[in-house]
Parts: C-alpha cells; structure tokens; sequence
C-alpha cells in the first residue's frame, strides 16, 4: 500500500454526466435492476468498481450513491454501450430510483474504486450476503474467461470453477440466481428462514466448497454486511485461504476529496490508519481490514 | 453573438487570481484525486485539506451525514501533517497552475506561526488560508471565535512569514463582524466567509447521534443564506476583500455572492455531488458578468442595491 494521501487508483479513468435510463425492472423483493446508458463507463469499468448515481435537479436527496457496477451491456455495432445496476430499495434515493421509468435521466460519475486485483485462483470462492453479490456477475464471468472488462481489456488468469456461496433472509430476496448459473456458476444458497438453500448462514457454505476442489489454488471473494465479512475472514483464515473484501463503507463523494469514507486498514507494520475505501477500496485484502 | 471581452482576474489583498473561482478546503482533497474529472489548471485557486503540525487520525466513522439539501461532517482534519505535505503532497500542487493556498490549523498561535514560517518561500505556495474556524477539533483553541485572538494570529502569521494571509471565519459566532474587523486589523489581506455551521443529526428510534462526533459542520446548499448574509454584513465593515463560501453550486449562486460583496468564491460541497461543477461556473462567469454591464469582476462586487425599492 502506498502512502495515506495518495492511491494508484484515483478516478483518473472516471467519467461524469447524465445517463438515460434504458429498463428499470424488479428482480426480487425490494430489489430492482436499472440499465443506463453510458458508453464511457462501460468502456472503462472492471469487476469490483462503482459508480456514483444522483437524481438529477434534486437537493434532497443532495449527495450521489455509491452503486456496485453489476454488468455490462455491449453489441456488436456498438461494443460496451451501458451498465447495470442492481439495487435494494433501502431509503431515500433507492426509493426514488424504483420509481424512475425509462427514458428517465439520472446522473452519474464512474467507474470508481480499484475493482477486484486479477489474481490466481483455479478454484474462486464468491461469498455474498443480501445486496453484497452485486459486484460479483462481472467477476465470474471472467474469471471463466466468457467476458473481459476494462479499457484496454484486463488481462486476468483463469479459474476452473467459481462457485458462489449467496445468503439472503429469505428466498423472495435472492435476485439474479440465474445470470449467476447462465455464466457457468455453481451456485449454493443460504437462507435465514430455510425458503431456499440451506438453513444457516452463508458462511457455513464456505467450507464445503473450499473442501470440494481438493488441493487447488484457492481465493475467496466476499461482499455484504460487515458482521458477515469479518465472519468470512476469519473462516478463510482458519482454511488458510488468501480473501479479499469489498467494504460497503458510505461515502459521500465516491472519488477521493471529502475523507468520510474511511475504514481502519493495517499497514505492513501492522498499526491501523483510516484510509478512504473510495480510491483506496473498496476491495482490500481481509488480513489488512480491522473489522 | 460574441461576448465582448470580459477580464475574470481578481486581486485580494497581495494575492492576485487568474479568476475567482477556488475550490474550498478538504472538499477537493489535495487535488489529485480530481485530475481526471476537472481541469485544474483553469481554476483560480486551489486549496488544499487543511494541514497541521502533527499528523492527525481525524474522527471515527460515520464522518459525515446527509441531512435536507445538506450535508454534516466530523472528519476532525485527518491529515499526514505539515512535514508529509510539504515533501508529498506540495510538489504536485505546485506544477498545476493555479494559485495554491495551503490551509493551516495551529492548536497555539506559535502552531500558527511555526507552520507559516516553515511553508513561507516554497515553491508553489501563493498564499496561506488560516483555519482558525474548524469545528470539529477538540484540545485546540478556538481562535475565530474571539476578536482579540483572530487579531493576535492573523499579527503573528504575518510577522512570520511574507506570503499574503487570508483569514477563513466560523459562522458560530454572536457578532461575524467584529472578528473580521479584527482579521483585518490584524493584517489580513482577505477573509473568507464562511466555514461549516454547527449543527448535529439525531436517531431517535435508538437515542443516537447520527454523527460519530455527536456534533458537526453543516455545509451545501442549506447554509447559503447564511453565509451571503455574513458576506454581505461583513462588506459594510471591512475594506479588504472577501471570498465567499457556502452553498455554491451554480453560476446563480456564485454571482449572487459576488454581487453581495465577494471578490472570489469557493466551491465547497457541491463538488462532492457534481465533481465538474467549478469549471462549468467559470465557463458561465464571462456571460452572466456581460449580462451586468460588466467587463471586469471588480465592476459587479458589492454592487447589492438595498436603498432602491
Ligand atoms: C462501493 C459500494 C457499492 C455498493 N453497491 C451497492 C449495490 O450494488 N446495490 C445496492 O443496493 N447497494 C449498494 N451499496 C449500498 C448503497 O450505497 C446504499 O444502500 C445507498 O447509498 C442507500 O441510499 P438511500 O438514499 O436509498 O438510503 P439512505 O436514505 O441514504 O439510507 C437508508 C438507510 O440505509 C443506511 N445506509 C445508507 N448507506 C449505507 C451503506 N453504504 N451501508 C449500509 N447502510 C447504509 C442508512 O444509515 C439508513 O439507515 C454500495 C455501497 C458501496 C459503498
Ligand atoms: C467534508 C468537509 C470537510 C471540510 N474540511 C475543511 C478543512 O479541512 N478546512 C477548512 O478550512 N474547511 C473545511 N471544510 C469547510 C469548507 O471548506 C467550506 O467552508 C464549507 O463546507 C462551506 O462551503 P460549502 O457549503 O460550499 O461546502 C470542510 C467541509 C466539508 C463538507
Ligand atoms: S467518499 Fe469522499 S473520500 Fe471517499
């Protein structure tokens, strides 16, 4: 890691403006995908990144919101042309956004944060709780080499299987389960009520899978609640698997010059400073986030 | 149809500007984070996050929280200090362009001054802005608040150092003018008005304070009323130049400021929402400046007629 006051990953690559909504649908309870049309993000985002949305002509709500970049919409004409966003309805601007139809404008700024590192992994491990699985489509799909991302198209060593470890409190939230197995995924579900999957928490899921590839190289990718990613982390340690996090710390900003984003992240000498999740995030190594 | 030509340069005190529009401290971070979204070297000025002496973690999360057309912070000036700017951070800001005013948080005068020495004569430093408003530090005095400590800190920085000083004041005062009056009696070459108003937010269905600090600095669109009265009562009292500073997001807001009695701006949280927005001001500034007759800011600053109904 760098020193505290700057970062490889500013949003140099970073594009601003106003998008039109293409297609806002319901997935699941609560939960809806909004498809917008952005060339410039499209073109530049990698698995992992974000972006910032804001109703447009509205100071209240006055701050955009960080979004998981879910996927990425491209043609033959006109390669990458726009991105999806899924989203949990879960207060003011995710209200309003549910009620936006197409044609609607919504502003934006992206792709921002450094995205998931390409490391090796032949078996990759994703554990997402609730909402958390949004960055994690892109992520599979090239990890099983079906998609590159990125400006010029990152290059990333292949896995030989993902398998994706998704808890939610009940089965009417699990959103996206298809695209997930469409992409060649091994999905394994975790409900807190049983509806689906397996009774328990997510996190029980993650031994099985680690045990099932037998010696290979393994990683383990998580994102969701706080409680449920220092869970994570402390399971991949006692498996002795490298993991990385994806911190959904608020933000105000999203790019880097307001300082409210922080999380305690340890340096090499193993002190902890607060550093911004949103340039030098939100996807950190487990081992270096003090939960 | 062609604006005829229209001069945006602008002088405070000793500090002259390529134009008014700055970008307010620790909302710009220490402008490389913004190279890819806004061009900086078109800007006015530039101001970095406050530095102190000393590194400072700055307060727990949450740090900051939205509340109507507003936003509330408790960063509590985390920052690497002033040796780890001047040997990172300066270097860059230098080679930008515009001018760059390092602003500073001493917890004693003598903090003050020590840093105002140290930073006077580097290369790339074009003024300093003294932070003498910063509410969420604890252990520090709170010299914006007392006239006659404004006085002894501005005095003491210009004693120490030969950059031009522009003093930033708090909102959270009984009486805004009297500690201007005192800046500039202090040798201020300009003051800048205003910082963040206390305020806080409250959870009421777990008894809890939404900030982390309990208290902290409102800003945004919210608090522009607010800061256009302290410029506009502050240009009745004082000869030096004023920079405005509350609420700024539009060309509307900017000259609304500048006709009330502010030489220069800064934009503050509205880059947060809107990263491009200080450019796209100075793109609309020649014309709404022509739409007054004027063809230098100068001609519109302080201009508010109050007399005629
Ligand atoms: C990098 C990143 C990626 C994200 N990706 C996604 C995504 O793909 N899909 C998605 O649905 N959400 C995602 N989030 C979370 C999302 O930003 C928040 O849910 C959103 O800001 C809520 O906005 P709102 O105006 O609807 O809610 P608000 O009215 O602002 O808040 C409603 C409630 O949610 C809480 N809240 C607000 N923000 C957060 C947060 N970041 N974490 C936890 N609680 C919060 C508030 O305290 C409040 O109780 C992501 C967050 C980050 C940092
Ligand atoms: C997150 C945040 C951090 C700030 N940090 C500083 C700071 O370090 N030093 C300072 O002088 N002012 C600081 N300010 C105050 C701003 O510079 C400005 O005076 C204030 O926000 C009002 O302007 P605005 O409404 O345009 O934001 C900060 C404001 C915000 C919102
Ligand atoms: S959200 Fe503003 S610095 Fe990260």
């Amino acid at each position: 890691m760098t020193d505290k006051q700057s970062s490889p990953t500013y949003a140099d690559q970073a594009w601003q403006g106003v998008t039109t909504i293409v297609e806002n649908v319901q997935l699941a309870r609560d939960t809806y995908r909004v498809r917008l049309r952005c060339p410039e993000i499209a073109q530049a985002v990698v698995p992992g990144q974000f972006v910032m949305l804001r109703l447009p002509g509205s100071n209240d709500p006055l701050l955009g919101r960080p979004l998981a970049v879910y996927d990425v919409l491209a043609d033959k004409a006109d390669g990458a042309w726009g991105i999806d966003v899924v989203y949990l309805v879960v207060g003011q601007m995710t209200g309003r956004l549910a009620g936006l139809a197409a044609g609607s404008l919504l502003e934006a700024w992206g792709p921002l944060g450094n995205g998931f590192p390409p490391l090796p992994a032949e078996h990759l491990i994703l554990v997402a709780g609730g909402i958390g699985q949004t960055p994690f489509l892109m992520l599979a799909e090239e990890a099983l080499g079906r998609r590159r991302f990125g400006n010029p198209p990152r290059k990333t060593p292949l896995a030989d299987r993902v398998t994706f470890c998704y808890g939610a409190r009940s089965k009417d939230y699990l959103a996206g389960v298809e695209d997930f197995q469409r992409a060649g995924v091994d999905v394994r579900l975790a409900t807190d009520d049983g509806s689906a999957g397996h009774h328990s928490l997510v996190t029980e899921l993650i031994a099985p899978a680690v045990e099932q590839s037998g010696p290979a190289v393994r990683r383990i990718v998580c994102c969701g609640p706080e409680a449920m990613m220092e869970a994570t982390a402390a399971e991949a340690r006692r498996l002795g698997v490298p993991c990385q996090v994806s911190l959904e710390t608020p933000m105000a900003c999203g790019i880097g010059i307001c300082f409210s984003c922080v999380a305690r992240i340890r340096d090499a000498s193993g002190n902890w400073d607060y550093r911004r999740t949103c340039v030098e995030g939100p996807v950190f190594d487990a081992d270096d986030v003090v939960f | 149809m062609s604006t005829p030509a229209v001069s945006l340069e602008v002088q405070l005190g000793r500090l002259r500007l390529a134009n008014p529009i700055m970008v307010a401290s620790g909302t710009f971070g220490y402008a490389r984070e913004m190279a890819g979204l806004v061009d900086l070297a078109r800007l006015g000025g530039i101001l970095p996050k406050t530095i102190t002496q000393e590194p400072r973690q700055g307060n727990p999360p949450p740090r900051t929280v939205e509340t109507t057309a507003g936003l509330l912070n408790s960063i509590g000036l985390d920052n690497d200090g002033i040796e780890a700017f001047i040997e990172r951070l300066l270097p860059y800001l230098a080679g930008l362009g515009p001018a760059i005013v390092v602003s500073i948080a001493g917890r004693t005068a003598d903090e003050f001054t020590q840093m105002a020495a140290r930073l006077d004569g580097l290369p790339g430093v074009a003024a300093l802005e003294l932070n003498i408003s910063c509410p969420n530090v604890s252990g520090g005095v709170d010299f914006g608040v007392n006239p006659t400590s404004c006085c002894g800190v501005v005095e003491g920085v210009r004693r120490a150092c030969s950059l031009p000083v522009l003093a930033k004041l708090t909102p959270n005062v009984t009486d805004i003018v009297s500690v201007a009056k005192a800046a500039a009696d202090g040798g201020a070459d300009a003051i800048s008005l205003i910082n963040t108003c206390l305020g806080m937010a409250v959870d009421w269905r777990h008894r809890k304070p939404r900030l982390g600090n309990v208290l902290g600095g409102l800003s945004g669109p919210a608090i522009k009323p607010i800061a256009l009265r302290a410029v506009y009562q502050v240009a009745r009292a004082v000869d030096i130049p004023l920079i405005g500073i509350g609420g700024i997001a539009s060309i509307d807001d900017t000259m609304e400021f500048l006709v009330a009695g502010a030489t220069a701006v800064q934009i503050g949280t509205a880059s947060f929402y809107r990263p491009g927005v200080s450019i796209e001001i100075l793109d609309a500034l020649p014309d709404a400046l022509t739409q007054l007759g004027a063809t230098r800011v100068a001609d519109v600053v302080g201009t508010l007629d109050v007399e005629t109904k």
